[in-house]
């Protein structure tokens, strides 16, 4: 991610607010969204970007948040449902170019894949990590 | 050539580095405050040739520097940061000399666009004739917005002349508003009744319109009914 990009972030977690900082330190506008204002608490001091509390599934929020001007949309919320549907609906009514979710079931990947949504599945990155690291001789 | 001089007044923090790093690539010379009585005390000290400038602040809110700024500089051009949902605030301040607002969250880009167009847009300085030539180039590029500014530059500083006014017409008419361009280039007219543009454009507008080209009379003979 080179030049300077919009970038609206679903979900204000562990993971969405590690993504928001990060993407704030790395001088990118940035636009977090979560229903509960106090997931705001995990950005960090020097985050520049701009948070609204609401609940993504709503069109009016999306809007609001100007996810027709993202050009890059991550959904991090902790429900899986909650991140298919945002993310189909930035790519699909929104024409966000690149939209990106994370999904805990990795049975789902099929799905995103299909509706042209780029996941990452922790269950399934912890799996092959783990069993890497079982076919080692492990630690001394 | 030195960098234009920007002052970024909110309160947020969050806001003035947003702003000040999405104005980072235009090379600007710019400065923040953290509220309307910092920001003034920054305008006693520097000649800045833009603000962005909150509404919503503790104190001084942006709605009195506005005002003071308007009364000591009108010059600097200003532009106002809102909140979603309060254009009201912001239309109160385009009425009190304000050039424009973007409303939060506002993207990189946004922000850029605005600021740029903002400065390119008729530079202060340039008396009547620049200002009427400026508006033509403009209008003849079809930008509208720019030739309009242009106009207002140039009415603003001479309104004894006609040439502003049926430029006025022209962008009106542009726009498809035939009849609030027929008025400017009647007021055109009436300024100096030998100026021939405006008289052509008078007879232009009224010869199409006299001759009936778009009203329909309906069929003779029948009931309006559209009948084989």
């Amino acid at each position: 991610m080179a030049a300077q990009l919009f970038v609206v972030v679903i979900g204000c977690g562990r993971l969405g607010a590690h993504l928001a900082n990060r993407l704030s330190r790395n001088g990118h506008g940035v636009m977090a969204i979560d229903v509960d204002k106090r997931s705001f608490g995990a950005l960090s001091p020097d985050y520049s970007g701009f948070w609204t509390e609401g609940d993504a599934t709503e069109m009016s929020v999306l809007k609001q948040a100007k996810v027709d001007k993202a050009d890059i949309l991550f959904a991090t919320t902790r429900d899986d449902n909650v991140n298919i549907m945002v993310a189909q609906v930035a790519r699909v009514e929104f024409g966000v170019r690149r939209v990106l979710a994370r999904v805990y079931d990795p049975h789902r990947e099929a799905i995103y894949r299909h509706l042209d949504i780029e996941v990452v599945s922790p269950t399934l990155l912890a799996a092959d990590q783990l069993l890497k690291l079982a076919e080692t001789d492990g630690p001394a | 050539m030195t960098r234009t001089p920007v002052l970024i007044v909110d309160d947020e923090k969050n806001i003035r580095m947003t702003l000040s790093r999405a104005l980072e690539s235009l090379d600007l010379d710019s400065d923040t405050a953290i509220n309307g009585e910092e920001a003034l005390a920054k305008l006693k000290k520097k000649q800045y040739d833009l603000i962005l400038l909150d509404l919503r602040m503790p104190g001084m809110d942006g709605m009195d520097v506005l005002r003071k700024v308007r009364e000591t500089r009108p010059d600097i051009k200003i532009i106002i940061i809102t909140a979603h949902g309060t254009v009201e605030s912001a239309t109160e301040a385009m009425k009190l000399g304000a050039v424009d607002f973007i409303q939060k969250p506002f993207t990189p880009k946004e922000i850029r666009e605005m600021v740029s167009n903002v400065l390119d847009r008729g530079s202060n300085e340039g008396g009547y004739d620049e200002h009427v030539e400026s508006a033509r180039k403009s209008l003849a590029g079809g930008n509208l917005t720019a030739a309009k500014e242009h106009v207002r530059m140039a009415i603003s500083r001479d309104s004894t002349r006609p040439e502003a006014l049926n430029l006025l017409g022209a962008i009106l008419e542009r726009q498809g508003d035939w009849l609030e361009a027929l008025k400017q280039y009647r007021s055109a007219a009436a300024l100096d009744p030998a100026y021939r543009p405006a008289a052509e454009n008078i007879d232009r507008i009224v010869q199409r319109h006299e001759r009936g080209d778009n009203i329909d009379l309906g069929e003779s003979g029948g009931s309006g009914k559209k009948g084989s």
